[in-house]
């Protein structure tokens, strides 16, 4: 009785995502490409990956006129990305969602290390505030800003308590900076520094300033 | 040992189901002889007390199967379809499929402007292929604006990170030059756009 509570669901749950993976391919790639994207996405989803960045890199090949063997080949190492990118934050402590193995995929692919994505876990951040945090690091390490600079300016953002939109000022302001002149490195370190310093003289997020000076008292 | 078959009725006797008195006189004897071998039969249970205890001590000594290996030891398993099952069944399908499809990447409301520009002086015809369009590089056109060759287009996009590239002339695919850029895991690159 309980099998067939639980069989038939999940079978027609599957068929579904299945069905849902070939309309989104359909007529974008090929048959054999299409079968292997529909293969590694029903695995990546039953281990809590996004499916997503497969049909992404797919249909991305395909447009671009590669090869089939050669959109394969793409489609497999973002699947084994991904696989990295959730035990990284697996090993900070962070319990995954979609979205943000998704955006450590992209820091991966950017350069990062997954050492790297374990260290903006262990951060403590929230996962909406650590998922805008690894787009941004993997947006910095896409414009040259070293591992070390890019790991030490994004982990003092999120440490700071701010808002996550705050952080996708950040390449902005690492732009401005190296067109005065700087390296990547110099202008990330640069904006660590200030982040730090700026964390030290804020109170801490939740608490708001103190008045400047006492309530005046209510007219009688 | 000689093999001896008894009279049916015999074996009636033998198994209680009629008395001696019963049987026709020529089978009488043969059913007394039938009753006397089976009182000699030794008919008290056999008892091994040896074999007993080395049974159960090797039962008691039997590891206990974990958990873990009744999940995962294949076996053959048997599902019935039950009929009247079938309508929670669908129930719980349907508010699976509900509760369980992906959520959107971006709330409705965070919806933000972008201005793409490439200058192509040479271009016959630029357009903008990425994440936000599935990649089809006839989707979003670009607008040559005047003799300069600045083509540009103006999208609404999710908030969230997309990759893209322009296509110029329907076969040359070009990193937006004022974007930062990534490996496209086939040899060229990709400009990230991160909203």
């Amino acid at each position: 009785m309980i099998a067939t509570l639980l069989v038939i669901p999940l079978t027609l749950l599957g068929m579904q995502q299945q069905d849902s993976i070939a309309a989104r391919l359909a007529g974008r790639v090929t048959p054999d490409v299409a079968t292997l994207v529909q293969q590694l996405s029903v695995a990546a989803s039953a281990r809590g990956l996004p499916v997503d960045p497969l049909i992404q890199k797919a249909i991305e090949g395909s447009a671009k006129g590669v090869p089939a063997e050669r959109v394969a080949t793409a489609v497999r190492w973002v699947a084994m990305q991904l696989d990295t990118a959730a035990a990284a934050l697996r090993e900070g402590g962070v319990v995954t969602d979609t979205l943000v193995i998704a955006a450590g995929e992209f820091a991966i692919s950017a350069g990062l290390s997954n050492h790297d994505i374990t260290a903006l876990a262990r951060t403590g951040a929230s996962v909406a505030a650590l998922t805008v945090g690894l787009r941004v690091a993997g947006t910095l390490a896409a414009m040259g800003v070293p591992s070390a600079e890019n790991i030490g300016l994004i982990s003092t953002k999120l440490r700071s308590g701010r808002p996550p939109g705050d952080l996708l000022l950040v390449p902005a302001d690492v732009q401005s900076e190296i067109a005065r002149g700087v390296t990547p490195a110099q202008a990330a370190a640069g904006l660590e520094r200030a982040a730090a310093a700026q964390a030290r003289h804020d109170p801490p997020p939740g608490r708001g300033n103190p008045p400047p000076h006492p309530p005046a008292p209510p007219h009688p | 040992m000689s093999e001896h078959e008894f009279h049916p009725l015999v074996k009636q006797l033998l198994d209680g189901d009629i008395t001696l008195a019963a049987l026709p006189p020529e089978l009488r004897a043969e059913g007394e002889e039938a009753l006397h071998l089976l009182a000699a039969v030794d008919r008290s249970p056999v008892q091994l007390p040896a074999v007993s205890r080395r049974v159960m001590r090797a039962v008691a000594s039997r590891p206990a199967r974990s958990v873990w290996r009744r999940v995962v030891e294949p076996r053959d398993v048997r599902l019935r379809i039950r009929p009247w099952l079938l309508a929670p069944a669908l129930a719980i399908a349907a508010a699976l499929i509900l509760f369980l499809r992906p959520a959107p990447t971006a709330a409705p409301g965070s919806l933000i402007t972008v201005r793409f520009v490439l200058v192509a002086p040479d271009a016959h015809e630029v357009s903008l292929a990425g994440t936000f369009n599935r990649w089809d590089a006839h989707a979003t056109p670009l607008v040559r604006s005047g003799p300069t060759g600045v083509w540009t287009a103006t999208l609404t996009l999710a908030a969230g990170q997309h990759q893209y590239a322009f296509v110029v002339d329907g076969v040359r695919w070009v990193p937006d030059p004022g974007a930062p850029a990534v490996d496209d895991g086939f040899g060229r690159r990709n400009s990230v756009l991160t909203l």
